[in-house]
């Protein structure tokens, strides 16, 4: 019976509607584009003093 | 008790209004100088009648930076706290008009001193540059009204704990409370230079100034300032726009958390500043980078919190994927995407910002313009463009009329307009800034040098941006105008959103001031007592006034 059920295909589509995976890339993404910024003009700074 | 009222009351509602009819003709004067210093500054435009550039150099940043944003968040913090607290007493009201009054005097005082082109001082009116003393003095009564207001806010907090006990105060009258504190431990910085040092000075009681001690009361109230800006803003994100979407507030225990560590955070940090000033020990320097460092983490509560409300809401509305909650967003309704519009340009604001603070790495864009264009998206897009998403709804709330079809429609193109505006005139200085194009100083060719010939394309690109905001703002001026007088008579909601049900319970924790304001005093304390001393200690010979205009 267990074993009917493992082997049973479930369509699993239908999305956790209290999902917070969009936030968790947003601000990924936002820490990223700080540390480029911040990298950029630090190598800049490098380059000039 | 139930003390939150659905619409505010009528004499409450008078008083705010009166704080935002200063701060809308500022906004016109303000921006007007704003125009004709990026037009000056094109090198293709001169001002008439004598005008001095450093004049309205001094107009745009007082008026805009001081006066319009004083009076819009005392208004906009009478206002919350009358909604959620209750109408205010009589005795609270008093205040609140003396302290208006008492600010508009002030500001009155100042204007009439810089437009007689006798306080030409620039925004930081640093010494040793010296402002007639009335200035000074107009200044000082600007910010004694303010404290007025805040009283007022302060006692019906008082009152609502007292009706309440044991409860968590509405978070909208919370929020309105720490930046109420905030404000007035900071401005003890700037009202300890001027009413000790520049006041006397001006009036030649006495002969010289210590130049760095004033410096660094100015900018211990100078830093806190801009969060004293930007907390209203974090409010109408935190409890107006999850109600204006239709969503609940993420967690109202994580909102108060964000702001008690701004109230912590953002006091002792004045030096970040001061990076390349003489005469502070680099190691109190460092301490105070570290402690600008942690203001990043309520800054990213905040962040996650804002895209955590956004995606719950529109995985409600049947969103899938990554990012579909994007696209369920109300894009039509003004009083959502224009703060929404500020809400983003905070996120390269933020950026620039942790370049300023870096220590050393503030050499590479100290005393440029980039430092101009960072704070044009800080305060003058995120901060503006939210208090002109409140305007939307809460100038009809007060008086009694509605935001039309029409008058949503133009304010969006306006928040729109600002974006593209600023997104010239901010990333020209931004751009400028990084080839070393100094602030503050008006056109010049430098003696024909190569560096300064590569800044002028930036310049025009800033005036350029500076005419499409000057539009943006006389927009804005015609949708205020309406709002306050034209529009059809109705009932405009005044949005405070609830509390999501999956939130944990608020703890009471955050109500213990003695704990918070303990911790604050500490931190001051902590980071400022050493560095005075030695400032103190070693000062050298005062400097004389100065008036180069």
């Amino acid at each position: 019976m267990a074993k009917t059920e493992l082997n049973r295909k479930t369509k699993t589509e239908i999305e956790d509607s209290s999902s917070l995976k969009g936030t968790l890339a947003s601000v990924f993404l936002l820490g990223f584009f700080l540390i480029v910024t911040w990298v950029s003009v630090y190598f800049l700074f490098l380059n000039r003093f | 008790m139930n003390t939150l009222n659905a619409k505010i009351d009528r004499r409450d509602g008078k008083l705010v209004m009166a704080h935002f009819y200063v701060a809308f003709i500022a906004l016109a004067v303000g921006g007007l100088a704003g125009l004709l210093q990026t037009l000056v500054r094109s090198g293709k435009f001169q001002l008439p009648a004598g005008i001095g550039y450093y004049q309205i150099l001094t107009v745009h940043g007082v008026v805009l930076g001081l006066v319009l944003t004083t009076f819009f968040i005392m208004g906009f913090q009478i206002a919350a706290t009358s909604r959620t607290s209750g109408t205010l007493s009589n005795l609270q009201r008093k205040l609140g008009w003396i302290g208006f009054w008492v600010m508009t005097a002030g500001t009155l005082m100042a204007a009439t001193m810089i437009l007689l082109n006798k306080a030409s001082v620039l925004y930081t009116f640093y010494a040793p540059l010296q402002a007639h003393f009335i200035y000074y003095l107009g200044l000082t009564l600007v910010v004694v009204g303010s404290w007025l207001d805040g009283a007022a806010v302060l006692g019906k907090y008082i009152n609502w704990r007292k009706q309440n006990p044991g409860q968590p105060s509405p978070l909208i009258t919370f929020m309105a409370v720490v930046n109420t504190m905030l404000w007035i431990v900071a401005t003890i910085g700037v009202a300890a230079t001027v009413l000790f040092q520049l006041l006397p000075w001006s009036l030649g009681l006495v002969d010289r100034v210590d130049v760095l001690i004033s410096r660094t009361l100015f900018w211990y109230f100078g830093h806190p300032l801009v969060y004293f800006w930007l907390l209203p803003a974090y409010m109408a994100w935190y409890v107006v726009i999850p109600k204006v979407i239709g969503a609940k507030i993420f967690s109202d225990s994580l909102a108060r958390l964000s702001f008690i560590l701004f109230l912590l955070f953002s006091i002792p940090v004045g030096f970040h500043h001061q990076l390349m000033e003489p005469g502070i020990d680099p190691a109190w320097k460092f301490l105070q980078v570290v402690l600008t460092f942690l203001v990043v983490i309520p800054s990213l509560m905040t962040a996650f919190s804002l895209f955590a409300t956004f995606e719950s809401f529109g995985r409600s509305k049947g969103a899938t994927g990554l990012f579909g909650w994007f696209k369920k967003l109300p894009w039509g309704d003004a009083r959502f995407t224009v703060p929404f519009i500020g809400m983003l340009s905070f996120i390269p604001a933020g950026a620039g910002g942790l370049v300023n603070a870096s220590h050393q790495l503030n050499q590479v864009v100290h005393n440029t313009i980039w430092v101009t264009g960072h704070f044009h998206l800080t305060l003058a897009t995120a901060v503006v463009l939210t208090f002109f998403g409140i305007s939307y709804w809460l100038v009809p709330h007060l008086t009694g009329r509605v935001l039309t079809k029409a008058m949503n429609k133009l304010a969006i193109y306006q928040g729109v307009l600002w974006a593209i505006g600023m997104t010239f005139m901010s990333g020209a200085m931004h751009a400028a800034g990084l080839l070393g194009a100094p602030r503050r100083s008006s056109f010049s060719e430098y003696g024909g040098a190569a560096q300064a010939t590569e800044w002028i394309p930036y310049q025009i690109a800033q005036a350029v941006g500076g005419t499409i905001l000057f539009i943006a703002i006389i927009l804005m001026l015609y949708i205020f105008v309406n709002l306050a007088f034209f529009a059809p008579k109705g009932e405009e909601e005044f949005p405070i959103g609830e509390i999501s049900d999956h939130a944990e319970k608020t703890p009471m924790v955050f109500e213990n001031w003695k704990l918070w304001l303990g911790i604050t005093v500490l931190l001051i304390l902590f980071a400022y007592t050493i560095p005075f001393i030695d400032m103190i200690q070693n000062a050298p010979i005062g400097s004389k006034g100065y008036k180069l205009w």
